[in-house]
């Protein structure tokens, strides 16, 4: 996939396959497009690109980005922000489902994703819940839509580890759904991800299936991670 | 809100009383004090003053209504043009809103009454004219607000399509209570400007067609001994405009 503003190339060959079940992560800086990338999967730039190629591919059918909305979902890093403001999350999760022809999953979806008390968070609205209550919603929103893949754009920022970690779990144990995971946070992925691509510049520069798989930008990101990392971390051997 | 439709609606059952507003003349009668069988007394004519009160709510009630349609459809349409698509659109519709803006509601109001006439049809539309860039303002503003908003990204990404979004989303579930309170405060509008009109410059609705201005005129200078002939319209005008406005009540 290929997207450029004008003349200038904001994102160059990015590509890159997920199977149902399985977590890639995508991380890199801030301004290395990763954002860009998730969202013109889904056609969903601000701006009106200069030229964007490409091709995105389900089950081997090829799909444009307006045909993917709601088969693939966009879980954001301002979870509350996305979220209707004036209706609940109750009605939002049926009306999410009713767009995918289905019943409304209720509460019992939001327990799943951890909700202690999942009645009552199904009469809230968005800005009645804390950070992590509002980011599991919007997922159970896109899970409620059947979507078969989230696209997650940050979606722990802001958020306090032990909320991280276990936002991280319950998305892990999605075992229907294929999850594309941006982050720059790479203390997430070790037990998450099943694979990690490293993007900067706008560019897919290295894969691996583990922190330790990663040698050259990646080496630097994990090394730049290492020094607020618990001592379990791996560091450079140097 | 609710207890302002709640007046409103008291206001417009004055057919349940048993007498006629206009009709009955007993100058035999005249200048009762309350009673009874005449709760607010009588005016200089031998009227009731209680029918006269609730029929006259209908001067400004019907064009009320008629101007809050006005610049309702009118409002919501402009305001969602420039809210919605930004940019050219949304400085050329500013732009046309502002010229009417500078024009004091009230004199535009009454400019629009002078070229139809100072019907209550003449009142519905200066009224609607004069408060429709205002309500555009505020629709345009919402929408320029939440268009850019995170949640409307989230709801293309759910795979609705732009026309859901801006009519259900935007306008339906996150505009219509602010629609609806500046309408009411339309209503409000133009009762003070009834009042105003017939008051003043004897200019809206004329005798013996009962409004509460030209009730409070014609007691001024008829010289009633019955106090309500001027208090009763005086206080319902207070009450009225009171529950018109939205920064007066709680929702």
């Amino acid at each position: 996939m290929r997207v450029c503003a004008g003349e200038r190339l904001l994102l160059d060959d990015f590509g890159l396959r997920v199977q149902a079940g399985e977590v890639v992560a995508v991380v890199g800086a801030s301004g290395s497009g990763k954002t860009l990338a998730l969202r013109s999967i889904l056609d969903l730039l601000p701006f009106r690109p200069g030229r964007i190629a490409g091709e995105v591919r389900v089950n081997g059918a090829r799909r444009d980005g307006r045909s993917l909305r709601g088969d693939v979902g966009l879980v954001f890093q301002d979870a509350r922000g996305s979220l209707d403001p004036l209706r609940t999350v109750g009605a939002q999760l049926a009306h999410a489902a009713g767009l995918a022809g289905a019943e409304s999953p209720g509460p019992a979806l939001l327990e799943r994703l951890g909700f202690a008390e999942p009645e009552r968070a199904a009469q809230r609205y968005a800005h009645e819940l804390s950070g992590g209550m509002a980011q599991r919603a919007a997922i159970a929103v896109a899970l409620a839509r059947q979507s078969r893949f989230l696209l997650c754009d940050e979606p722990t920022t802001g958020l306090d580890a032990p909320v991280q970690a276990a936002l991280v779990r319950e998305l892990r144990s999605l075992r229907e759904v294929g999850i594309l995971f941006v982050t720059h946070d790479l203390r997430l992925l070790p037990g998450f991800a099943d694979r990690i691509l490293v993007l900067a510049g706008g560019r897919v520069v290295e894969e691996a299936t583990s922190l330790e798989g990663l040698r050259g930008a990646g080496r630097a990101l994990v090394e730049a991670t290492a020094a607020i990392a618990p001592p379990s971390w791996p560091r450079s051997r140097a | 809100m609710r207890f302002a439709l709640l007046l409103f609606g008291l206001l417009a059952a004055g057919a349940l009383l048993p007498y006629a507003p206009q009709a009955d003349v007993h100058p035999a009668a005249a200048d009762l004090p309350a009673s009874a069988a005449h709760l607010l007394g009588t005016d200089h004519l031998g009227r009731d003053v209680l029918a006269r009160l609730l029929a006259g709510s209908r001067a400004f009630l019907v064009p009320g209504a008629g101007a809050a349609l006005l610049a309702g459809l009118g409002g919501v349409g402009l305001g969602t043009l420039a809210g919605w698509y930004g940019g050219v659109v949304e400085g050329l519709v500013r732009g046309g809103l502002g010229a009417i803006t500078a024009v004091p509601p009230l004199v535009l109001a009454l400019l629009v009454m002078m070229a139809v006439g100072a019907t209550p049809t003449g009142l519905a539309l200066g009224v609607g004219l004069a408060a429709l860039p205002g309500l555009a303002e505020v629709v345009a503003d919402r929408l320029a607000e939440l268009r850019r908003a995170e949640f409307v990204v989230a709801a293309r990404a759910l795979g609705l399509g732009d026309l859901r979004i801006l009519a259900w989303h935007l306008l339906w579930v996150n505009t219509r209570t602010l629609v609806g309170r500046e309408a009411l405060a339309i209503v409000g509008q133009a009762l003070v400007l009834e009042v105003t009109l017939s008051y003043l410059g004897r200019f809206g609705v004329q005798e013996p067609a009962p409004s509460w201005g030209n009730m409070i005129d014609h007691a001024l200078r008829t010289g009633s001994v019955n106090p309500w002939t001027w208090a009763a319209p005086a206080g319902a005008v207070m009450l009225a405009v009171w529950a018109a406005n939205p920064a007066g009540g709680r929702r």
